[in-house]
């Protein structure tokens, strides 16, 4: 096809998380060309939705959005939002990917982010980056630090009332939009998509979607955002402040039954910085983590857990086998200590929150590009005692999650190495 | 590039009248639920000198950004004032704005209303926000005062030295020879590898140390543009940004010099050394540590475990030995503080070695004395499993409740109340005891006075930010990799060297390197050439006296000039001053501050 458009770099970033934007820039600022893919609209990933990170306390905001800025704004990099990359084959070197952007319905080339659109349109849908939580336009900018600042319109769902192509002072609204294929040849491919959240269907009797005050540590990170759904924390049936709140750790970690069997290294630590931050919102609300070990093993991570402790965070080491309610929606635990009585018991929350751990958002084996799976579904190295980036796939690196759970600093120090083995590559063509 | 048409755009901004903008920032609720923002925009707003003044939930986002710029470019702002968090977050972000919209990025003041208002005033609102007010107002007086600087420009060496040549040293001269940069790997040891030639079986390749050095090494010894010295030992480390010197002696006595224009640290570790009498250790011999037990382990041939002439029965390992310590509980470390972090791998390398003991031999009992287990690893929670399963007991006591070892004739008794049965105390025996001991720093105290290098609490090299720069110094030009700066194993130490030499890369990815311009500055018709201020300096050949168009005066060494201001505040008659942070900025500050 002639009208393909058609992009040549130096290296390919699938996904735009803080690991694939780190080895963005750092290939971007050693002078060479790079182009990111990334399914969503925006680009930022998982943490952009965060409130605050561990163990700084600093507001995740604003590390991710000067990060996203540098991107946007860097002249070698090329970022390809809301479009997915169906297939990459690899032939004398070079890789070529078909990617496809998906229509947001609206002409980006015209587009001025003025949010028109947005504010005559009458249809409303759950937000699913407050995690269903709020509520969103049919045409929408998907959030406020969102990159680029345009619009998606979800056809499903609208009405085809006219409204926003009305309002448009631009005209751009086009609601026969196709999907565009777009050709990227690379020298090099970096693998960064990321993680998701262990689903719990295999987990029923926690009763995370069943019952209304069991949420996941997304929505939790969403309550507390300084620009979350209500501006403040409230449990999602009645809208009550909940006066006592439970962390259920290794929620799909360190689970057989499940098939997570391994720990997700990021849970520990953020019930800890969740539980921090509720007790700033919520001063008297009794808030309790139950724990089979905590796992506070990063730099200043024990000290934050300390400092958890000092400030009246319940710990208690115990199993949780089952989560119930009572009439008005409290969520009661059985749980069995194990320190001091080993009896099963019950105790009753206003508001539990479920820390599920991580499992690969993508298969990235899929692609055919000779990077083999753990038996997780993670990346696996080809030999990770001398590299931390170099998969059985030539030319093809993996950064952050992609390979297995860790948290921020650990993929944003993993990026750099993942770049830097790119480089080297590129360079030995 | 187009730079140039940039630099000559902002020097033709700077020749306008100034026009400044005030830029307010919510930082997401971190200043606007204590400040009223709209207040302090519009207190701001009506400031002399000021067009226009705004309030954003972000301004360090690309919508906040393009605020700026769209002012920069249709209302003609040419120097901006962001208050927002502290300048060492977002100061450049903001001074590339500027640079993007042919500002000079100098003409840019960042006044921290986070750290020094809403963060400290919470309770005081309105005292918070007035001080607010304050503090932009001081910022507008000094960027009015604002000369257009520019970068100083230095030529780099194009060559990483690399201190230290275990796995993480050996990986970042990899890289940056990867890159296409020289590498110097210094090594204070007989050969490359450090730590891990004394390590046994690592998780989770389950190869040995030694062969993990080999295959690194291999690697290293075949890449021609890195070169390597043993058994050096450094006397002396200067210069700064580019132009490092590092003097040190070979084993043969001669001195050599290495010239770099950036280096890693890879400095690395050293084992906790537990003090005398700690669980017997130093007093008792069979009270070893987990690095000693495990050369013990690789030297002896399986079956039967025998230790100072006698069978071993039964071993017991004693988890956060040198970690997670407790002040009041512990003994304090020779500086008077505890370790009071977790040294990350010890966990896993203790379920590591027991399963090699149960399999090595199998008829040894196995005890394990912890806290929390912390096997967070991809694998290593099999490890855990593993050692559960085949029959090792773990006893669980609190930070305050620390096991207690007693030795007598009769062997080792092992004290612990055991949170996992009902706190009770439990007693058992044991022939051996194996203190799973943690990491501290190595001794490079030398380099880090000579370099002025900054630790952490923990006595480890501290990063400028754990996520924004994890692997820089605050000293420009110097990277960090692997254990020097936090405990970690060797594979995790592949990332943190990779990322260092990234970093490097960028650094050098051009021949010359761009300086603050924040240096002194010499007005020589004010300057008597009274001789007061080189005495102040703590730069060597920062700062000398010199004779100028028959005048003695004092003249500054731009590249070697840190900007501490400790000549100008000796200076009797306002000749010497830092640039962009000048007496006469500092005094209409203050005048806007002190003003009713």
């Amino acid at each position: 096809m002639s009208n393909v458009e058609k992009i040549e770099v130096d290296a390919l970033v699938v996904g735009s998380g803080i690991a694939g934007l780190q080895s963005a820039l750092d290939l971007a600022d050693q002078g060479y060309s790079v182009a990111i893919v990334e399914k969503n609209p925006s680009i930022g990933g998982k943490m952009i939705s965060l409130s605050k990170v561990f163990p700084t306390l600093d507001c995740a905001s604003c590390i991710t959005t000067p990060r996203m800025a540098s991107v946007s704004h860097h002249p070698r990099i090329t970022t390809l939002t809301y479009s997915t990359v169906d297939a990459i084959k690899r032939e004398n070197g070079v890789f070529t990917a078909a990617v496809t952007r998906k229509p947001r319905y609206i002409d980006e080339k015209e587009c001025i982010s003025c949010k028109r659109c947005e504010d005559v349109c009458p249809v409303y849908l759950p937000d699913e980056y407050e995690q269903g939580m709020g509520a969103k336009k049919t045409i929408s900018i998907p959030f406020t630090n969102a990159i680029p600042q345009y619009p998606v319109m979800h056809p499903e769902h609208c009405i085809r009332c006219g409204a926003c192509a009305r309002a448009c002072p631009k005209d751009c609204i086009e609601f026969l939009q196709e999907p565009a294929p777009v050709e990227i040849k690379a020298k090099a491919v970096i693998l960064a998509t990321g993680y998701e959240t262990t689903p719990m269907t295999a987990k029923k009797q926690y009763g995370l979607g069943e019952l209304p005050n069991v949420i996941s540590p997304m929505a939790a990170e969403r309550l507390l955002a300084p620009h979350g759904p209500y501006g403040r924390v409230l449990r999602p049936s009645d809208g009550m402040v909940p006066g006592s709140i439970a962390y259920v750790q290794c929620a799909g970690s360190r689970d057989k039954s499940i098939g997570v069997p391994y720990c997700s290294r990021v849970c520990c630590m953020y019930a800890i910085k969740q539980a921090i931050l509720l007790s700033g919102s919520l001063p008297i609300a009794d808030i309790t983590i139950y724990y089979m070990d905590i796992r506070a093993f990063g730099k200043g991570y024990e000290q934050f857990y300390n400092n958890a402790r000092a400030m009246g965070i319940n710990f208690v080491k115990a199993k949780v086998a089952r989560i119930s309610e009572d009439e008005k929606h409290n969520p009661i635990l059985r749980i069995e200590r194990q320190e001091g009585t080993s009896a099963p018991e019950e105790v009753k929350h206003e508001l539990v929150v479920l820390s599920q751990g991580l499992v690969p958002a993508c298969d990235v084996s899929g692609y055919g590009l000779g990077s083999e799976n753990n038996d997780f579904g993670f990346v696996k190295l080809s030999d990770e005692t001398v590299s931390s980036a170099v998969t059985a796939g030539a030319g093809v690196f993996a950064a952050g999650t992609v390979k297995g759970p860790r948290d921020i600093p650990d993929s944003v120090v993993d990026a750099g190495s993942a770049a830097m083995e790119a480089v080297s590559y590129i360079r030995k063509l | 590039m187009d730079e140039k048409i940039t630099e000559q755009a902002a020097k033709e901004n700077y020749r306008q009248e100034p026009k400044v903008g005030v830029y307010v920032c919510h930082c997401g609720g971190n200043i606007s639920d204590v400040i009223d923002v709209k207040k302090v925009a519009e207190a701001l707003s009506k400031y002399p000198g000021v067009v226009v003044a705004r309030e954003y939930a972000f301004m360090c986002s690309s919508n906040g950004q393009d605020l700026i710029t769209e002012d920069i470019k249709k209302l003609g702002v040419n120097r901006t004032v962001v208050a927002a968090c502290s300048p060492s977050l977002h100061e450049l972000t903001f001074r590339g704005v500027l640079q993007r919209a042919g500002v000079n990025p100098y003409l840019h003041e960042h006044v921290n209303i986070r750290e020094q208002a809403s963060w400290v005033h919470k309770l005081d609102k309105a005292g918070a926000t007035a001080k607010a007010i304050k503090l932009a107002q001081a910022g507008v007086e000094k960027v009015l005062r604002k000369d257009a600087l520019n970068a100083i420009r230095v030529a780099a060496e194009q060559r990483v030295a690399v201190i230290g040549g275990g796995a993480a040293g050996m990986r970042a001269a990899l890289s940056a020879a990867g890159k296409g940069l020289e590498a110097v790997i210094i090594e204070k040891g007989p050969r490359l590898g450090g730590k891990l030639l004394e390590l046994g079986k690592l998780y989770p390749s389950g190869e040995d140390g030694a062969e993990v050095v080999k295959k690194l090494e291999n690697l290293v010894l075949a890449e021609k543009k890195i070169s390597v010295h043993v058994g050096a030992e450094i006397d002396f480390v200067s210069g700064f940004v580019g132009n490092f010197k590092i003097n040190f002696k070979k084993p043969d006595g001669r001195s050599e010099q290495v010239k770099a224009g950036a280096i890693v640290m890879a400095t690395g570790y050293e084992h906790y050394k537990p003090h005398k009498g700690e669980f017997g250790y130093g007093e008792d011999a069979n009270v070893l540590t987990l690095p000693e037990f495990v050369s013990l382990m690789k030297k002896l041939p399986g079956g039967r475990l025998e230790y100072g002439g006698r069978e071993i029965k039964s071993l017991a390992l004693i988890h956060c030995v040198g970690s997670r310590q407790v002040e009041g509980v512990h003994k304090p470390q020779a500086d008077g503080k505890v370790n009071d972090y977790c040294s990350r791998v010890c966990c896993t390398a203790a379920v590591h070695t027991a399963n090699q003991i149960k399999e090595k031999f199998p008829g040894v009992r196995l005890y394990d004395v912890y806290r929390d287990i912390r096997t967070y690893g991809m694998k290593h929670e099999e490890y855990y499993e593993k050692a559960s399963k085949d029959g090792v007991l773990f006893f669980r006591h609190t930070e305050t409740d620390q096991p207690a070892v007693t030795s007598d004739r009769t062997g080792h008794t092992i004290k612990v109340k055991d949170v996992l049965t009902w706190g009770e105390e439990l007693e058992f025996k044991a022939d051996l005891i194996v203190l799973v001991t943690g990491m501290m720093p190595s001794d490079i105290s030398l380099i880090k006075s000579q370099l002025k290098l900054p630790s952490s609490a923990d006595r480890f090299l501290q990063e400028v930010h754990l996520k924004l720069r994890p692997v820089e110094l605050a000293n420009a030009g110097l990277f960090i990799a692997g254990a020097a700066q936090y405990p970690m194993d060797s594979t995790e130490a592949m990332a943190s060297a990779g990322t260092a030499a990234a970093k490097a890369g960028i650094l050098l990815a051009e021949p010359d390197i761009p300086l603050e311009p924040f240096v002194a500055v010499v007005d020589e018709a004010k300057c008597t050439g009274c001789g007061l201020c080189p005495a102040e300096c703590s730069y060597d050949g920062a700062l000398m006296m010199a004779e100028k168009n028959g005048k003695k005066v004092a003249v500054v060494n731009p590249a070697l000039c840190k900007g501490c201001g400790a000549c100008a505040a000796v200076c009797p008659t306002r000749a010497i001053n830092v640039a962009g942070w000048t007496l006469d900025q500092f005094d209409a500050m203050v005048e806007a501050i002190a003003k009713e």
